[in-house]
């Protein structure tokens, strides 16, 4: 099955999700990165004090040894033909003019300051220097300094590559975020759809498990143990009232027989009160017998297995047949059956598909009003078996049009009028065990109820 | 009639009985399947009630050893599951009809007695009934009383017919409805009563004597 999935929009819980996935893969980037960053920078400008410090201390031991001159000597030996020639050199005499070395000039400075960074304009790549300033004894200032051209490039490569691996993370951020949505809403998709069903009526539907263990699984899982009470509570429900039924036929059969014995000796000794009074009380009594037997006749739909491999059974024959038998009842009423059947076959069981027909035209007789028409349509659509009847009668309001299929369910307003309230569960329990779907409708006025079969 | 009657609830036998007796019948009780088996096969009968669910042998059973040993006594199975599928294996283990508990004794005994007429005579089919002054012809398909033709539309006419063949015994409407409209199911309202007053109103108008009884409590007859 492939699940449909939902569209992402902003404002959707999987995009926020997607969004939010990228989002954090950018900024632990980010703060990697800068860490990494700062503390490489760190590193380089300290190992460049420390050669700046070594050079710088050599030089101030050479003054110490061969004095002055020999300093500035050493200052121009480096600078004709120096080992690093990123290292700078420069000797200023206490005027601040440059001495010797290969740098012309000593940057500004704070008084006293030890270290100074400043860039070198006299070459055209403007390198950043690190450079460390000595006062002389005799009122010189030594400048010693390195380029930090390397360093510098190194560092400039690192953050190109940072940011090429920021932009390839929220990238791949962005796409985890997404497969991630969509696992998440294939996940869900699967539960909705459940529920829907099961919402629908469709009662021994459960959820997929894969047993993966997952949170969704888990839900999964629960989902199904919740819909496994739910069947059960409705199950122990109907048990129940099924039981009752049961149970109560033999008692209420006995009461039956001795109503009618009691009948016949009033009968016999010529009192005719007392006869009429225990008519009317076998009446109620056969009524109550009616519903029972109409309940467990429910029951036992209910608990018969599906119809797929029956016999063919003509729907059209069957329709004809209970329009027949109706045709006399709603003529009494003027209600005018018309009736567009063709030649419609389903699987299943004869003997129920007439109760079903014969439930439907007795409630859509019963609700129409005198001289108006009820319209009984059957034919093939999209495969399908097509069942209509249609009145004009007061209809089902939408809100009530699932629970008139309950058990006992009258409307208020249909309390007066004769019926057990079991009609339209048996024709909803016949249409599910022939795999046929049942809708109530709006005809405007009236009610239409449409039943689709698979057709044989 | 002399009738066998197989039926392990107390109650029920005692009233079934006591009302078969009422109607001038005399019956014989078991009130087991191996005794009703026992009875049946050693006695002569002109029918037997039997339930289907009885202790040591059922009822089933019992029908099909005595149809397998020949013997062809009208059975009428009484039980307490109406399916469609029971009643197609009652009837397929030989028995000649089937109710479902609970049955009004009329209905029993409208039963009963349409069994042992049915047996009775097997001696061809008619080809013509006649009730007093109303005639059907069932090769012409015309009805005729008092030589005044009756205009019947199909329906009609079998219900008429099945009318005529049951004339003067009881029949019920759950007969009818089995018996003319050929389906097994519960009708939700007295809609066979309309099917009769319709007949009614053709047969019976214009004429002195009503021929169409309707016999409060148990359904209809039809004759003089």
């Amino acid at each position: 099955m492939t699940a449909r999935l939902p569209r992402i929009s902003p404002r959707s819980t999987s995009a926020r999700l997607a969004l939010a996935v990228a989002a954090s893969f950018m900024i632990a980037f980010v703060l990697l990165d800068a860490g990494v960053y700062y503390a490489v920078s760190a590193l380089l400008t300290k190992d460049a004090r420390e050669v700046v410090r070594s050079e710088s201390a050599d030089l101030v031991a050479i003054q110490r040894k061969a004095g002055r001159d020999g300093l500035i000597a050493e200052l121009r030996a480096r600078a004709a033909a120096s080992d690093d020639p990123d290292m700078l050199y420069a000797l200023a005499d206490p005027d601040g003019r440059i001495v010797a070395g290969n740098y012309a000039r000593i940057p500004d400075h704070p008084a006293g300051a030890r270290w100074i960074e400043f860039h070198d304009h006299s070459v055209d790549d403007i390198p950043r220097v690190v450079a460390g300033l000595q006062l002389l004894p005799d009122g010189d200032v030594l400048l010693t300094g390195l380029r930090m051209r390397s360093e510098d490039g190194f560092l400039a490569l690192m953050l190109r590559i940072a940011i090429a691996a920021l932009v390839v993370a929220a990238l791949l951020g962005a796409l985890a975020g997404w497969l991630t949505t969509r696992w998440v809403a294939r996940r869900l998709h699967g539960l909705d759809a459940t529920a829907a069903r099961v919402g629908a009526g469709e009662l021994g539907l459960r959820a997929q498990v894969d047993d993966s263990d997952d949170a969704f699984d888990r839900l999964a899982h629960r989902f199904n143990a919740m819909l496994d009470r739910i069947e059960d509570l409705l199950g122990g429900v109907r048990h129940a009232t099924d039981h009752i039924a049961h149970d109560l036929r033999t008692p209420l059969t006995r009461l039956r027989h001795r109503l009618e014995q009691l009948r016949d000796r009033a009968e016999y000794e010529g009192s005719a009160a007392t006869q009429t009074e225990l008519e009317a009380a076998i009446a109620e009594t056969d009524q109550l017998l009616q519903s029972f037997g109409a309940l467990l006749r429910l029951a036992r739909v209910e608990a018969q297995a599906p119809t797929p491999e029956a016999e063919p059974v003509d729907l059209h024959a069957l329709a004809q047949d209970a329009l027949e038998l109706y045709a006399p009842i709603a003529g009494a009423r003027d209600v005018a059956l018309h009736d567009a059947v063709r030649a419609t076959r389903v699987r299943g069981d004869a003997d129920q598909l007439f109760q079903m027909l014969v439930n439907l035209l007795d409630n859509a007789v019963k609700f129409a009003p005198a001289s108006s028409r009820v319209d009984v349509r059957l034919g093939e659509h999209e495969g399908r078996a097509v069942l209509e009847v249609a009145d004009h009668g007061p209809g089902i309001p939408v809100e009530e049009r699932e629970r008139v299929f309950d058990r006992f369910v009258r409307l208020e307003r249909h309390r007066g009028s004769p019926g057990s309230g079991l009609g339209l569960s048996l024709v909803r329990a016949i249409v599910l065990r022939h795999g046929g779907r049942v809708e109530l409708l709006d005809n405007a006025p009236g009610l239409r109820v449409r039943i689709g079969f698979p057709s044989a | 009639m002399r009738i066998l009657l197989v039926e392990d609830d107390s109650h029920t036998a005692g009233f079934i009985a006591k009302g078969l007796k009422e109607d001038g019948h005399s019956v014989d009780l078991a009130d087991n399947g191996k005794d009703g088996l026992f009875l049946a096969t050693t006695e002569t009968y002109d029918a037997v009630v039997l339930d289907r669910m009885l202790p040591q042998l059922d009822g089933l059973t019992v029908l099909r050893t005595l149809r397998g040993a020949g013997n062809r006594t009208p059975t009428l199975l009484l039980t307490a599951l109406g399916d469609v599928e029971h009643r197609v294996e009652g009837l397929r283990a030989g028995a000649d009809d089937y109710l479902v508990k609970p049955f009004a004794y009329a209905e029993l005994s409208a039963r009963l007695d349409s069994l042992a007429r049915r047996s009775g005579a097997a001696d061809g089919e008619p080809t013509r009934l006649r009730v007093g002054d109303l005639d059907l012809d069932l090769l012409k398909r015309v009805a005729v009383r008092d030589g005044k033709r009756i205009e019947l539309q199909p329906r009609e006419f079998r219900l008429l017919e099945y009318l005529m063949r049951q004339a003067g015994r009881v029949v019920t409407r759950t007969m009818l409805l089995e018996a003319v409209w050929d389906y097994h199911f519960d009708p939700q309202t007295n809609v066979i009563d309309v099917h009769i007053s319709r007949l009614r109103q053709k047969i019976d108008h214009d004429f002195d004597t009503p021929l169409l009884h309707t016999v409060r409590g148990a359904g209809y007859r039809l004759g003089e």
